[in-house]
């Protein structure tokens, strides 16, 4: 684990927490539950985070994935379950100051003072911490060093959503909590979010983050879970989630007009003229194909070889067919 | 395990406590329309009642005193209790409703600590307020108080229990478009009958009014000021519970996040 050497009394309010806890996971949750009166919005989760890791929580609005994440940052009780972050239950309130000084947060909405710079709103919340990174450092890496002059209300969406970012790391954190960091961003600024995290990542912090965006779990996670009617339905690397691994290799093409899939070497579906093939031997299926097609003189249009994508697997592992009630949300 | 608290050194929490006021009065001076609107209000009342009234005597209306005398105390009393009261009931629930409680909340900075930068941050507003009014009063002729340390007493005194009081009510509202309007239904009436804007000549409702927050404050303002004795004890007793009544709802009501819809 990291920790602070800056002072001496810093020490020991770092050092107290994880005292008699095992160090290698940053956060432990075990057969978690919460209701909203009759909406079960979290039905026994449990997974585990481990130190320096990047794990994601995917899953559709309304899965229960702010619920989870509210939990572990203490703003939210709990029905049931054992909750662990950095050693310690973030309900116990007499353990929250000393908890908050080790995790930093990314909140789903925006919400800073309105009148006050980009410079002064972060140099604030930085005497909030014991020992902080420097202003000028966190303002360059979350890329607003054009801006720090800048009143908060001047910003552009885009903007205040890299300094809610800012106000996340300014602390130094351990463990980094990020409540979908992307939503409405532009694709450049959501790469460099993602490089962002990357670096912090590289830098030892945790991250653990809920997105709603198959590419980002995808790109940053080094582990997903995938949530859906507050439970947990597939768990593992971006790459093997949901048997992503194993499953088959997937041929699409078109034929020209006048042939169709029947008279193919091998089993095929069409739809809307575009053939399927399923292989677990591409190689040899695509030698079949591309040789039965040179044979008949013919040709294989807008031909692709693929895996399932991740967005394949979580439409599969979160499909239900019927709408699922939305939990309430803590905001307004 | 050990809680942290115990082994922090207090030079930190003050340092805290200082970086934290000095933020709350930045966030205030940067916007200007709550700045002016604050003090312009009781400096356009005490501006009225002064180019109405000055140059009178003492009357039995305003037991003894001169309308001045009477309002000058009356009025500073109102800014107390417009600027820590309401704009703190008010303010409190604009920033739960906005997400910012929540974002204080995320971070390790102490609710007592945020807490007292705001109460300083009222109590530094009542001074410029009552220096104003006091001020204007003295341009239409009213003799400056010579009981400096009975004002500064019941002026602090008065500020955290409204202030207390602001945070109670804040608690108790459920939405910041509601919080205007609450906070002026319950403040109107009691300053009619507490003789904010004219002298009461009930004993009954004195009494009444006197076992509530208001009159008790205008009567520790108006001795000092006006008459130029003490507070009286039992003007600060009744304020100082009702700030504790105010403080006991804050700290078992208050909420950080904003109500789910």
């Amino acid at each position: 684990m990291r920790t602070h050497v800056t002072a001496a009394a810093d020490m020991t309010a770092h050092t107290a927490i994880p005292a008699g806890t095992p160090c290698a996971s940053a956060v432990v949750v075990a057969g978690l539950r919460k209701s909203y009166g009759a909406v079960q919005a979290v039905r026994g989760v449990s997974f585990t985070v481990s130190r320096g890791e990047i794990f994601a929580l995917l899953g559709p609005n309304g899965a229960g994935k702010t619920t989870i994440l509210e939990i572990l940052e203490g703003f939210r009780t709990r029905d049931a379950g054992r909750v662990d972050v950095l050693g310690a239950d973030p309900s116990d309130r007499s353990e929250g100051r000393a908890l908050r000084e080790r995790i930093g947060l990314v909140l789903q909405d925006i919400a800073v003072e309105p009148y006050l710079t980009v410079r002064e709103t972060i140099a604030r919340n930085a005497g909030y911490y014991p020992a902080p990174r420097a202003v000028g450092e966190v303002i360059d890496l979350v890329g607003l060093a054009g801006q720090q002059r800048k009143k908060v209300r001047n910003l552009s969406g885009g903007q205040k959503r890299r300094l809610d970012l800012a106000l996340g790391l300014i602390g130094d954190p351990d463990l980094l909590f990020l409540d979908e960091p992307t939503t409405g961003f532009d694709p450049n600024a959501r790469r460099d979010a993602w490089e962002v995290v990357r670096n912090l990542r590289g830098a030892g912090t945790t991250i653990m983050l809920t997105t709603h965006y198959m590419d980002e779990a995808q790109a940053l996670a080094d582990r997903v879970a995938v949530i859906s009617d507050g439970q947990i339905v597939a768990e593992g690397t971006p790459a093997t989630i949901g048997g992503r691994d194993t499953a088959r290799t997937r041929i699409h093409f078109t034929l020209p007009p006048g042939w169709t899939a029947a008279g193919l070497p091998v089993e095929a579906t069409q739809a809307d003229g575009l053939v399927t093939v399923q292989t677990a031997e591409p190689t040899g299926t695509l030698h079949q194909l591309t040789g039965w097609a040179l044979q008949h003189r013919t040709v294989l249009g807008q031909l692709t070889v693929d895996q399932p994508s991740l967005e394949d697997i979580y439409l599969r592992l979160t499909s239900h067919g019927t709408p699922e009630p939305r939990p309430q949300r803590s905001t307004r | 395990m050990s809680i942290t608290t115990a082994h922090r050194a207090p030079r930190r929490d003050a340092g805290l406590l200082w970086h934290q006021i000095r933020y709350e009065q930045l966030s205030f001076w940067r916007n200007p329309q709550s700045a002016f609107f604050t003090f312009i209000f009781p400096v356009v009342l005490i501006t009225i009642f002064g180019a109405l009234f000055h140059g009178g005597g003492g009357s039995p209306y305003f037991y003894g005193l001169s309308a001045l005398q009477y309002y000058v105390p009356t009025i500073a009393a109102l800014s107390v209790l417009g600027s820590c009261y309401s704009q703190l009931a008010i303010v409190l629930s604009m920033r739960r409703q906005d997400g910012i409680l929540k974002r204080v909340r995320a971070t390790p900075l102490p609710a007592w600590a945020y807490f007292f930068g705001l109460l300083a941050h009222c109590i530094m507003i009542s001074v410029i307020d009552v220096a104003l009014i006091t001020g204007i009063g003295a341009l239409f002729g009213m003799p400056l108080p010579t009981h400096w340390p009975a004002i500064a007493l019941a002026l602090v005194l008065g500020a955290a229990s409204f202030c207390a009081l602001g945070v109670a009510v804040a608690s108790l509202i459920r939405n910041a478009e509601a919080a205007p309007a609450v906070v002026q239904l319950v403040l109107f009436p009691l300053l009619f009958i507490s003789g904010t804007y004219m002298p009461i000549h009930s004993a009954a409702l004195n009494r009444m009014s006197g076992a509530l927050p208001v009159r008790p404050f205008n009567q520790a303002l108006l001795g000092p000021f006006a008459q130029h004795t003490g507070s009286g004890w039992h003007n600060l007793a009744v304020l100082a519970a009702w700030g504790a009544a105010g403080a006991f709802i804050a700290i078992r009501r208050f909420r950080w996040n904003p109500r789910p819809q």
